[in-house]
């Protein structure tokens, strides 16, 4: 997907001004409540018509003021996934997902039903009224809606923002595989860092109605260490655990973390606050953290008032952050190794 | 039998006066609802509020102005002669065009309020879809609006039922054209005949309220949505 974006808007107050150019299948657009980043879509996908500019896609021209172009909606097959549902309640589930299908010229078509049908698991589903679906069936339903109308790009504005925890990490693989499986890019909108840095290869940052930057979800977590209230959230993918006293051992690529919270599934993702790794210079005599790692620093980087330190723990990622006093009385530097101390109960399993 | 021929021939008269005037109503109603529930334009407040005039217009008063619009001075007299239908005062579909406009917000505000509650995104998300405006109000937005038509329709059809003021301007009180019900009561009430008129004026009684109670009990918030605006 090739899209470029040149448009002006204002809403009273509220003024939208993007230029901007972008290239590849999983685009982010990242930014908090009214920075303007559900207005971009909506232009995009033509239910807001810019006051100026020119929008165009793989080389197609959807909306250009000086050439007086402004395709209907309809027009610029482009599909919408929301952050409620919105399924057509007098419809069953079968019938919403041919809606767009139907709608869809024959040389368009390349998504067969079946299949689809396949890959979101819905088989069980297509006779059941959706007012008696769970949140996350509606969305694996709108999803496949979506696609099913064979767009050439899926924006999903906020679309895991109305589920709970554990409905949203069960949701992000349809999302992504699905997309994936089809060959269909999309426009993934999200205030959350950790659903960009898990969806979007590439993102635009949107504050105040402008891209204040385009990098990929991890230079922008790592940009935003030290604004965040809750630091950078490292993501370890976790191997099978075994129980060790009260606590849960698990494999961590050639290494092993000692957790206070766990399952018996064969692999899990946890999170880890950079604020919640404490560093040595040393070997620490006695602590009562439970996971001490040997680690060798690999890089460091500014946020803020703060310093990020990735840390190699025999071949796995970790970053920690400090303040810049900590770094020059331990005297971190690359290569330098150091102990990272963490709680047991510091992590956070993911579900899913 | 308790009700006399003419009874029965002024009761199916106002089923025939009633059903007319629903289905008309039902196509010209549905597209102006529409537009006060989807526009912007700043006359929706003019058409919006011409649209309500029979909610607080006494009768006689709307029926005098349909009744000098439809005689030979008239611009709808005109029309009608020159189509070579002829005068509408004092015929059946004279009633029908004035209780049309007598029952439009009956019909309107109930469906405009349905089309409103169903909000932006689902014709935005048809739209997404590929589906054309048009695709979407008759796959989208009027099978969401359903009920507003059930609720829009049953008021329409029992406010016609109930008119007296219009029927005696515009349409007399010709029996077999003109005398529905309300103006058979008021000839039996006139003439004395009591038990006539109890006969009558309990069958539109029970009429009325089986037609209530049957709103109610299908949606309880039905007429206070009908008077919302």
């Amino acid at each position: 997907m090739r899209l470029s974006m040149t448009v002006h808007k204002s809403f009273g107050a509220f003024t939208l001004d993007t230029d901007f150019s972008v290239l590849g299948q999983k685009v982010g657009i990242f930014g908090t409540s009214g920075s303007g980043k559900s207005t971009l879509v909506s232009m995009l996908a033509g239910l807001v018509k810019p006051d100026s500019g020119e929008i165009a896609l793989d080389g197609k021209c959807l909306f250009s003021s000086a050439k007086r172009i402004n395709l209907r909606p309809e027009q610029r097959r482009i599909a919408m996934v929301f952050q409620q549902h919105s399924l057509f309640p007098h419809l069953n589930v079968k019938n919403n997902l041919l809606y767009g299908f139907k709608r869809c010229l024959p040389e368009h078509r390349s998504i067969d039903f079946d299949t689809l049908v396949d890959a979101l698991k819905l088989e069980g589903l297509l006779g059941r009224d959706v007012t008696n679906l769970s949140g996350g069936e509606k969305q694996r339903v709108a999803l496949g809606r979506a696609i099913l109308a064979n767009p050439r790009l899926l924006l999903m504005d906020e679309p895991l923002s109305a589920l709970d925890d554990s409905l949203r990490f069960q949701i992000i693989p349809y999302l992504k595989s699905v997309s994936e499986q089809f060959g269909i890019p999309y426009l993934f909108i999200s205030h959350s860092l950790l659903e960009m840095r898990l969806m979007a290869d590439q993102v635009l940052n949107v504050a105040g109605g402008r891209i204040i930057g385009c990098s990929t979800a991890e230079e922008l977590a790592r940009q935003r260490l030290g604004s965040s209230q809750v630091g950078y959230i490292n993501l370890l993918v976790l191997g099978t655990p075994c129980m060790l006293g009260t606590l849960y051992a698990y494999p961590w690529g050639a290494s092993r973390l000692l957790l206070s919270v766990g399952s018996e599934r064969d692999s899990s993702m946890a999170e880890l606050s950079s604020k919640d790794i404490i560093l040595f210079k040393q070997h620490p005599e006695a602590i009562s953290a439970r996971n001490l790692l040997d680690c060798t620093v690999r890089s460091l980087f500014s946020s803020g008032r703060k310093v990020g330190v990735e840390l190699d723990c025999t071949g796995n990622t970790l970053i920690a952050e400090v303040v810049q006093d900590a770094v020059n009385e331990l005297s971190i530097t690359p290569g330098s190794t150091i102990y990272a101390a963490v709680k047991a109960s510091a992590f956070r399993m993911l579900p899913g | 039998m308790f009700l006399a021929d003419s009874d029965f021939q002024s009761i199916w008269l106002t089923i025939k006066l009633a059903s007319s005037v629903t289905f008309i109503l039902l196509i010209l109603g549905t597209p102006v609802a529409w537009w006060l529930a989807r526009s912007q334009s700043r006359l929706k407040g003019v058409i919006g509020a011409v649209v309500a005039l029979p909610l607080v217009l006494p009768p006689s008063v709307l029926g005098f102005y349909m009744l000098l619009a439809m005689g030979p001075g008239g611009p709808m007299g005109y029309l009608t002669r020159t189509l070579g239908i002829g005068a509408l005062p004092f015929t059946f579909w004279g009633l029908v065009l004035a209780s049309v406009f007598y029952s439009l917000p009956f019909m309107v505000q109930p469906l405009q309020n349905a089309f409103e509650s169903i909000g932006d995104r689902p014709l935005e998300v048809a739209a997404s879809l590929g589906a054309s405006p048009l695709d979407a109000f008759f796959t989208v937005a009027l099978p969401l609006a359903r009920p507003g038509f059930l609720t829009a329709s049953i008021l329409t059809f029992a406010h016609t039922v109930g008119e007296f003021g219009v029927v005696l301007m515009i349409g007399g009180n010709i029996p077999g054209v003109s005398r529905v019900a309300s103006v058979q009561i008021y000839d039996h009430v006139e003439a004395l005949e009591y038990a006539q008129a109890h006969h009558m004026a309990a069958v539109m009684l029970i009429f009325s309220f089986l037609v209530l109670l049957a709103l109610y009990a299908w949606r309880p918030n039905a007429l206070k949505m009908a008077r919302r605006d």
